[in-house]
């Protein structure tokens, strides 16, 4: 569905991601991983076009969409839901899904109709019910409590009914038990749903349990990918993670 | 759709309310003091549009209230038009100018787009001002407008005028509400609250801005032409950075997140205006020290601090019905903290 | 439009003279208000809009301090220390209570400013134009270059604005303080965890951004005719001097402003309907082909 070619960033001479290739099966759910700094979040810049990459390309169901305007990246399919959450602080919780919904319809300019339109409404609705937002329905997105606005902030990207959904760090800032529930809502739509899900991941106890397959990122390259079984027996990843990473000095060097 | 009837009455009551002064014989300083106030008003509306629905401080906005009153002044001198096609050129004319501007403008951060609108601002002043042989300088649009009768309706005649006026007004205001209210109107506001956010929603950003701006120039130029035909002149100062300024300062006294608020600071405005120049002739004196006391003290419009009070009451109600679903739910949603 | 005009007064060399001279000394007044606009957004990110006011403020006191004094070296002094107390105080009791806020806020202070301050110079110096008339010190005969007639004052506003500029840029690029207030430019919040007071700092270069443009109103008094108001027309020009000298930049500001002043000074003689059309010109393609001006850091926020 997704194919990653060679990526390379740097940003004022500091590579943030080289040399990345990756490759995710359509309808398959994946984890990334790496230390602080790995680039996990410079690669979704990246594929939403949020940034130019410097080299390489970006497939998306065998279409190169990595020149495209973030605009265009977004009406191709590729939903995405931020670290800390991006929402529409004074409008409430269904607005801002029928706003999303709207835009995804492409009426998002239209000024002889009223807002919003039975379509969008009804899309809306449908978003709340699958993320358990219906009972915050009318609160102003500003006042949702920190879960809501994660959930919000995904379902803003749900309304676009992507076909590959970012989530970096859907947990963060969580207790553990949110992040349990949390993560059962993202497993319920991705299944009801049958897109490609990406997710950030730092709890390892949710990535081994919930991923199908894991890519784990260190200095902006891919260490490592596989089952979560294979993952957490590979010995450069218990290196990244436990050891005093020698791993990159190398590279780094060379860069 | 209840709300598009409910706006309709609205609309249609506001008309009435304007067309039955003149009725019951309001002496002609009340009839003047409204005109003036539809004038402005559609100015300080329209720019709300930018400030208050998109988040866009736009310090030039008089730029269009004045290509709006010069185009359709010059055109009516001519002689070679009536007053509708003069009407609709000044339209198109100042969206050609605000579609300019604003390609130049909307891709700049805020603070650049504030001051490169109140530049071309006093760009286009400055040609009033210089081009003297076709704008009069700083004399304005001398020798009146002419006003000759179309469709049976003759603007020479004071009420007439009026109720062109007033029916123009509201049904600038009519369109301004049905904007808002549209989905259009809400990508506004996705772009004020969140413009990254809003691109990646797909909203192509500086489109809609553009356009906005461009719907915006072309109210503020109504008033501008409604102000032309009221004081049959046009003159240098209706596009002169202080006009825009004063517009900034009718939507910070209404408030600029109550659909009519503008309308109601236009009128404080000029209440105010006209109680200061009966006591002194400082009146930029006494504005200022209104805006001082607005800006450090309230730090929003009076209407504002209304709207805030009743949304706040809305929302501790919508929270009441979240806790009891979480209450009712038992632990299977997500607690509120 | 009158073109021949133009290529007539650039076959002699004395027309050149007076031009040039004429354009210097609109550039260089207006480098000093530009630099100031340019150093408070730099440092604090607000545009003060008033910052013409802080110019005409300067003109009325070089005028009030020259009547009383006789001395105009010791008005202009005296105009630009007052200025820059008057902006320290603008900056403490004003600017810095609507920082966190948006524009619109900064925008109405500003406003409310403006209006307050050209009433109050109406209620103080009247509402009729002064003139300063030129100052005993340079009753001087004029110097001859080429033909040209440049009269000494104009050499002595050139060679001070130039004199002020270069003492401005070593500040910021070489003292501590410069290296303070460049931090704190970057990012205040830091600074202000390194135990230095940023909100000293902060009223500091609000105080000498207003000092630049109290001092250039002095060096105005004397060829410019004191009028309420006076300060808006070169607001504006200094805000496209630093569009296209670039946000932040001194030497930005510097370059645009000769640029902008000679193009005013030729510009009135070969095309004087279009002069201002021709500097808006010149904005216009600086934003298109780089956003950032001439000398300025990218800014796409």
């Amino acid at each position: 569905m997704l194919k990653l070619e060679g990526l390379k960033k740097s940003f004022g001479g500091v590579a943030a991601t080289r040399d990345v290739t990756l490759d995710f099966a359509d309808g398959s759910l994946t984890a990334i991983i790496g230390p602080n700094g790995a680039g996990k979040t410079t690669l979704f810049n990246l594929i939403t076009g949020r940034f130019p990459i410097d080299s390489g390309r970006i497939m998306l169901a065998g279409e190169d969409i990595s020149r495209l305007s973030r605009r265009e990246i977004v009406r191709r399919g590729i939903g995405r839901a931020f670290q800390v959450a991006s929402l529409f602080p004074t409008l409430t919780v269904r607005e801002a899904l029928a706003a999303a919904a709207q835009a995804h319809q492409r009426r998002e300019t239209a000024m002889l109709v009223g807002f919003p339109t039975g379509a969008a409404m009804k899309h809306a609705d449908e978003v709340m019910e699958l993320l358990g937002l219906t009972r915050v329905a009318g609160i102003l997105s500003r006042n949702l409590s920190h879960g809501d606005q994660k959930l919000l902030d995904i379902g803003l990207a749900l309304a676009l009914e992507p076909k590959v959904l970012l989530l970096d760090e859907p947990t963060a800032g969580m207790g553990p038990e949110e992040r349990w529930r949390m993560i059962e809502t993202v497993q319920r739509l991705w299944r009801a749903r049958g897109m490609t899900l990406i997710f950030i991941e730092h709890d390892m106890d949710i990535v081994f349990k919930v991923a199908q397959t894991v890519r784990v990122l260190s200095y902006g390259s891919v260490l490592a990918e596989g089952t979560p079984e294979e993952v957490r027996r590979n010995p450069q990843v218990i290196e990244a993670y436990l050891g005093k990473s020698a791993h990159g000095s190398a590279e780094g060097a060379a860069a | 759709m209840t709300g598009r009837w409910r706006d309709l009455a609205w609309a249609g009551a506001g008309l009435l309310v304007l067309l039955l002064v003149p009725l019951f014989g309001a002496p002609p300083a009340i009839r003047d003091f409204i005109m003036f106030g539809m004038a402005y008003g559609l100015l300080a509306m329209s720019l709300n549009l930018l400030i208050g629905y998109s988040g866009l401080v736009s310090f030039g906005h008089a730029m269009f209230f004045a290509s709006g009153a010069y185009a359709f002044g010059l055109a009516m001198q001519s002689g070679k038009f009536s007053i509708p096609a003069a009407f609709a050129l000044a339209i198109v004319f100042t969206a050609v100018l605000a579609l300019i501007v604003g390609a130049i403008c909307v891709r700049l951060n805020e603070i650049y787009f504030a001051f490169l609108t109140l530049a071309f601002q006093m760009l286009f002043y400055n040609v009033i001002l210089g081009w003297v042989s076709f704008t009069g300088g700083d004399q304005g649009l001398m020798g009146g407008i002419p006003r000759p009768k179309f469709l049976g309706i003759d603007l020479a005649d004071r009420t007439q005028l009026y109720i062109f006026c007033s029916v123009a007004f509201i049904v600038c205001i009519a369109i301004l509400r049905q904007l808002v209210t549209s989905p259009f109107g809400y990508t506004l506001r996705l772009i004020r609250d969140n413009q990254e956010r809003a691109a990646f929603l797909g909203v192509n950003v500086p489109l809609v801005k553009l356009t906005c701006f461009v719907i915006s120039a072309c109210v503020a130029a109504v008033g501008g032409i409604l102000l032309t035909l009221f004081v049959s002149g046009a003159y240098p100062n209706f596009g002169f950075w202080t006009t825009s300024g004063e517009a900034i300062f009718m939507i910070l006294l209404g408030g600029s997140n109550v659909f009519l608020g503008p309308l109601v600071g236009t009128v404080i405005l000029r209440l105010l205006n006209d109680i200061t120049v009966t006591y002194t002739s400082h009146t930029e004196l006494v504005l200022g020290i209104v805006i001082l006391i607005l800006v450090l003290g309230l730090r929003k419009g009076p209407l504002d601090l209304i709207a805030e009070r009743l949304e706040n009451r809305r929302q501790a109600a919508a929270q009441a019905v979240r806790d009891a679903a979480d209450a009712g739910a038992n632990g299977t949603g997500k607690g509120g903290s | 439009m009158d073109l021949d005009a133009l290529m007539r007064c650039v076959g002699t060399t004395s027309c050149i003279v007076t031009q040039l001279t004429s354009g210097m000394i609109i550039g260089m007044l207006l480098f000093l208000i530009a630099s100031g606009v340019t150093l408070i957004f730099g440092v604090l990110n607000v545009i003060n809009f008033a910052h013409g006011s802080l110019y005409m403020i300067g003109a009325y006191a070089a005028w009030t301090f020259y009547q009383l004094t006789g001395s105009y070296f010791v008005s202009a002094l005296g105009a630009a220390v007052a200025v820059g107390v008057l902006g320290v105080l603008f900056e403490r009791f004003l600017m810095s209570k609507v920082y966190g806020s948006n524009v619109l806020m900064q925008l109405l202070v500003c406003y409310a400013v403006v209006l307050i301050s050209d009433d109050l110079i109406k209620i103080i110096w009247g509402p009729v134009s002064l003139s300063m008339g030129m100052p005993v010190e340079f009753r001087l005969p004029p110097l001859r270059f080429f033909g040209g007639v440049v009269p000494p004052f104009y050499i002595f506003m050139i060679v001070a604005a130039m004199a002020i500029g270069l003492l401005l840029w070593l500040v910021i690029a070489r003292t501590r303080f410069g290296n303070i207030v460049r931090a704190a430019a970057v990012n205040g919040p830091m600074v202000s965890a390194l135990g230095i007071r940023v909100n000293l700092y902060y009223a500091a270069v609000f105080g000498i951004g207003s000092a630049l443009a109290g001092a250039a109103g002095a060096l105005a008094a004397p060829v410019r005719s004191l009028t309420p108001g006076m300060g808006f027309s070169i607001l504006i020009e200094s805000f496209i001097v630093t569009v296209i000298g670039g946000m932040g930049s001194i030497v930005g500001a510097f370059v645009a402003s000769i640029i902008i002043g000679l193009t005013r000074s030729f510009g009135s003689i070969g095309f004087p309907l279009f002069v201002d059309g021709v500097m808006f010109l010149i904005m216009a393609l600086v934003l298109i082909f780089k956003p950032s001006g001439l000398f300025g850091r990218p800014h796409n926020k």
